[in-house]
């Protein structure tokens, strides 16, 4: 639909102010979406100016695209329109912090790692540890429904939105949910925006339900000569009444990147089993010697993870492709299956790579059933290199839809999205999807073309 | 004649005996825990995902509104057909179909009673976590339906939390599974939103749940208070304290006396209220977690706190705050149970406001509540042959509710809308938020037949409906 920019950048400038519109044209713009460059962007200040920007596209009839840390940006197939970016990052006021209730209100801009260290005052905790947590905004964090290592114990975002504010398509206010632990008021609204990556509306506020931090961390990380003793420990680990926060499997590779940073000495090709232990001290320092009885009795090395250095050598492991070359010369992708056949994924992943020739790094959060993998294209990718990559992921997922699960490219370069659905074969309900979308978003203004089955 | 026609294609679906349509059955199916009532007109026993989908085509074909019924335990008048139409009965397809412990799923038929699954899963070490005190005779797709808590949950999460996929059949009859075993299934949650949207969004005919390994460890206790108030305090200062016990439950000294009446489980009559707090988890630190909460509970003013000694005892204690609601039953012949919640440091003010509620309408209000979590549940006594005093029970119902907004809170903790709170949502939503929640159910049930006249605010055709 053709749209009249200047008009539409006036009338954003008369919203937000002329500092806050810029014309998104640089060839190699960041604001760029798999290589679409926008040609505004605008960064409103409140969730005012959020609705009124939302209503201006709306009714020119521009495609819009919301970014907050741009940390999940990569997810999604190239947008079939972009014309405004909308920044959230002005959005960057805790609403509310109620210490007492363990809840706390914050705009979508805020960042997660600020809202950690506000609420640690108080001895409070949000157990969602996803990669670039010092970047990752909340609304991008609940329209991406991103996770960690410690979704094994807590969950996703899914699990502690309370309520959220958010503007829809045709730039209305509406809130969902609320703050209260438990809510069936109509419709669990919160469900339908959390994960719809912006293609249903603009997430600007969001409630979470906090923990009280752990008095005390530990970890245990053992190192496996095998992936089959490794898979065992996990099979094990699960079996048990053990309670790791976390229990992350981690190829040879991955290992290789971690060794510096976790004082693992030399891993010699092992695969590693990561716990992270939280509690108090007396079950953390029970886990922790039941998890070297148990790592030792599957054949491993065992490196216990001192109190003291625990957080940082959990920030590398979650943070493990940040050691790799930084996209666009890499792709990512994360597979979800059922838990049982994590390792094997992980397993499938790393030998993918090898064959391909392409450094590789390969990890799993082992009792959640997610897999990330990272293959390093580098600078120029051949044909061939880029046919091999393909033909290896649609194996893989041919193998992950097989157990029921997916393949889900996270990063990859525009020449590689070109040729392969970023989600995969639509899931079953697609119609009720189309359905949804086309109520709520019946022109396609918003995130055009980046989700499934075409939406 | 037009109902003639739809029971017999229905008979075709299911066969002759799978059909009811007799006055006297159709009394039976006309109402559920709430207070109103309404007949279907037709009822139908389905014994499979393929006879639900055609029983539900056939709806369609005829325009007839459909509601699936599982123990018609519900609270809000979810199950009573609002518009008529066709009951499915699912209390047959109460199957545990697998339970896959190297994933961590179960997967069961919608039929099956939350305590059987419990039941079923124990033998293998395993658990599902949501508990709804109903849960000998509320079905898992009631407890779907409805997004149940109970009281575990205020550690563990409600039911959403726990449910990773479903088969359900749409409301035009196509047969969806969404989620399932693995986690993160691309799109839209549809498995989120249809958890909780009380049957309006078609009929589910197989859940995956998530099961959890039995905790290695559990300890129960009793604190008894001499003041209310200081008891919801003692909440407070528990979780304010950094512990994150499995359950903090309530009971105030009528429900206290009807629960003795009924079970005998010792409970002290003299007391204004006790909490029943329950740790898990690690055996480790479950000593040191019950002496740390009975330090709180004394300090803030609990006359004696007890640890149950064993697992018989424990039983006892769980006994009584189960068959609360029943026992309750005793005192008056209905009841109106309210499901406000508030975020839990404002439990002493509602506390306070409820009995000003009760004294206000002349009415008795037991209260027996979840509260860690906030979720308050008064119970307004009344007699149902008596129009007037029903009339100040409504009242006295939508006062609670609306304190519990101005609190912070919401209408509904863990019962769900119905029909008893569709006005009452306007308390909590404005006019676009109910507004987007209408397009939701116009997006997945275009013709509005699947449980209609439920959720949102009366319109003058639902009230007369109903």
């Amino acid at each position: 639909m053709p749209y009249d920019v200047t008009a539409l950048r006036s009338r954003l400038e008369a919203i937000v102010g002329p500092d806050h519109v810029a014309a998104g044209t640089e060839a190699n713009s960041p604001l760029a979406v798999d290589g679409v460059v926008p040609a505004l962007s605008v960064r409103p200040g409140t969730q005012d100016e959020v609705s009124k920007v939302v209503a201006a596209c709306s009714a020119a009839g521009a495609a819009m695209i919301p970014r907050g840390g741009g940390t999940a940006m990569g997810i999604g197939n190239r947008p079939s329109r972009a014309d405004a970016v909308i920044l959230l990052d002005r959005l960057d006021r805790v609403v509310e912090f109620d210490p007492a209730n363990l809840c706390i209100t914050v705009e979508a801009g805020v960042r997660l790692g600020a809202l950690q260290e506000k609420i640690a005052s108080d001895g409070e905790v949000l157990p969602i540890d996803p990669p670039d947590d010092e970047k990752v905004t909340m609304g991008g964090l609940v329209a991406a429904n991103q996770s960690g290592p410690s979704r094994l114990l807590y969950g996703t975002a899914r699990d502690f939105v309370l309520g959220m504010r958010v503007v829809l398509p045709d730039g209305e206010r509406v809130h969902c949910g609320g703050r209260t632990i438990k809510n069936v008021s109509g419709y669990d609204m919160n469900k339908l925006f959390i994960k719809s990556f912006g293609t249903l509306g603009i997430v600007t506020e969001v409630t979470v339900k906090l923990l009280p931090a752990p008095v005390m961390r530990a970890g245990v990380v053992g190192l496996f000569p095998t992936l089959s003793q490794a898979t065992a420990a996990v099979t094990r680990t699960l079996e048990s009444f053990l309670l790791p926060e976390a229990l992350d499997l981690l190829d040879p590779a991955a290992m290789d990147l971690l060794a510096p940073r976790l004082e693992l000495g030399a891993p010699g090709g092992a695969h590693g089993v990561a716990v992270a232990l939280a509690g108090s001290r007396s079950t953390v320092e029970r886990q922790a010697r039941d998890f070297e009885t148990l790592f030792r009795a599957e054949g491993a090395r065992v490196v216990p993870l001192p109190e003291a250095r625990t957080v940082s050598a959990w920030s590398s492991i979650r943070n493990v492709f940040g050691l790799l070359p930084p996209a666009p010369s890499r792709v990512v992708c994360k597979i979800s299956v059922p838990i049982d056949k994590g390792g094997a994924m992980l397993g499938a992943a790393g030998a993918d790579g090898k064959a391909l020739g392409l450094q590789t790094a390969v990890f799993a959060h082992a009792g959640s059933g997610v897999v990330w993998a990272a293959f390093v294209l580098g600078g120029r990718p051949s044909e061939e290199t880029v046919t091999g990559l393909q033909r290896s992921l649609e194996a893989l997922r041919q193998r992950a839809a097989a157990a029921g699960g997916s393949l889900v490219l996270c990063e990859a370069p525009p020449a590689l999205k070109a040729r392969m659905d970023a989600w995969g074969a639509p899931p079953p309900g697609l119609s009720v999807m189309k359905r949804i979308k086309s109520e709520y978003d019946p022109r396609a203004l918003c995130s055009p073309g980046r989700y499934l089955g075409g939406m | 004649m037009a109902r003639k026609e739809l029971v017999e294609a229905l008979r075709k679906i299911v066969g002759k005996t799978n059909v009811l349509d007799s006055l006297v059955d159709m009394q039976l199916y006309q109402y559920d825990a709430y207070l109103e009532e309404r007949r279907p007109d037709a009822v139908v026993f389905v014994h499979s995902t393929e006879e639900v989908s055609g029983v539900v085509k056939v709806c369609n074909e005829h325009g007839a509104p459909f509601v699936p019924r599982g123990g018609g335990t519900n609270l809000s008048g979810g199950t009573i057909p609002a518009r008529g139409g066709v009951v499915l009965e699912m209390i047959r397809m109460n199957k545990l179909l697998e339970v896959d412990k190297a994933s961590l799923r179960a997967r069961v038929q919608p039929g099956m009673f939350n305590l059987e699954l419990g039941t079923a899963l124990a033998p293998h070490g395993y658990q599902y976590m949501p508990d709804p005190a109903s849960q000998k005779a509320a079905t898992m797709g009631g407890n779907v339906a409805e997004n149940s808590g109970g009281p575990h949950c205020f550690k563990y999460g409600v039911t959403t939390n726990h449910v990773m996929g479903m088969t359900v059949v749409l409301p035009d009859g196509e047969i969806a599974e969404i989620g399932g075993k693995a986690p993160d299934t691309p799109g839209y949650d549809l498995c989120g939103i249809f958890v909780g949207s009380e049957g309006t969004f078609g009929i589910c005919t197989e859940v995956v749940v998530r099961i959890v390994r039995l905790s290695e460890g559990v300890k129960t206790m009793l604190a008894i208070y001499d003041s209310i108030e200081r008891g919801s305090e003692a909440v407070s200062a528990i979780v304010a304290a950094g512990m994150v016990p499995a359950t903090l439950e309530m009971m105030d000294q009528l429900v206290i006396q009807a629960v003795e009446q009924s079970i005998h489980c010792g409970l002290p009559l003299d007391c204004a209220t006790v909490l029943i707090i329950e740790v898990d988890g690690l055996k480790d630190d479950l000593e040191e977690q019950c002496k740390a909460i009975a330090d709180i509970c004394t300090t803030h003013g609990a006359r004696e706190v007890r640890v149950a000694k064993d697992d018989a005892e424990r039983a006892m204690l769980w006994a009584g705050r189960r068959g609360a609601f029943g026992a309750v039953a005793r005192l008056a012949p209905s009841y109106l149970v309210c499901d406000g919640t508030v975020p839990r440091t404002a439990l002493p003010q509602v506390l306070r406001k409820v009995a000003e509620v009760g004294k206000k309408y002349d009415l008795k209000i037991p209260n027996v509540f979840h509260a860690g979590d906030g979720n308050l549940h008064p119970l307004i006594l009344f007699d149902w042959r008596d129009k007037e005093q029903k009339i100040r029970v409504m009242k006295a119902g939508t006062e609670i509710l609306e304190l519990c907004v101005q609190l912070g809170g919401t209408i509904s903790g863990e019962h769900g809308v119905g029909l008893e709170k569709m006005d009452a949502m306007k308390l909590c939503f404005s006019d676009a938020d109910i507004r987007s929640q209408v397009a939701l159910k116009r997006a997945v049930d275009p013709k509005d037949l699947a449980n209609p006249g439920k959720m949102f605010p009366v319109t003058a055709e639902v009230a007369c409906a109903v």
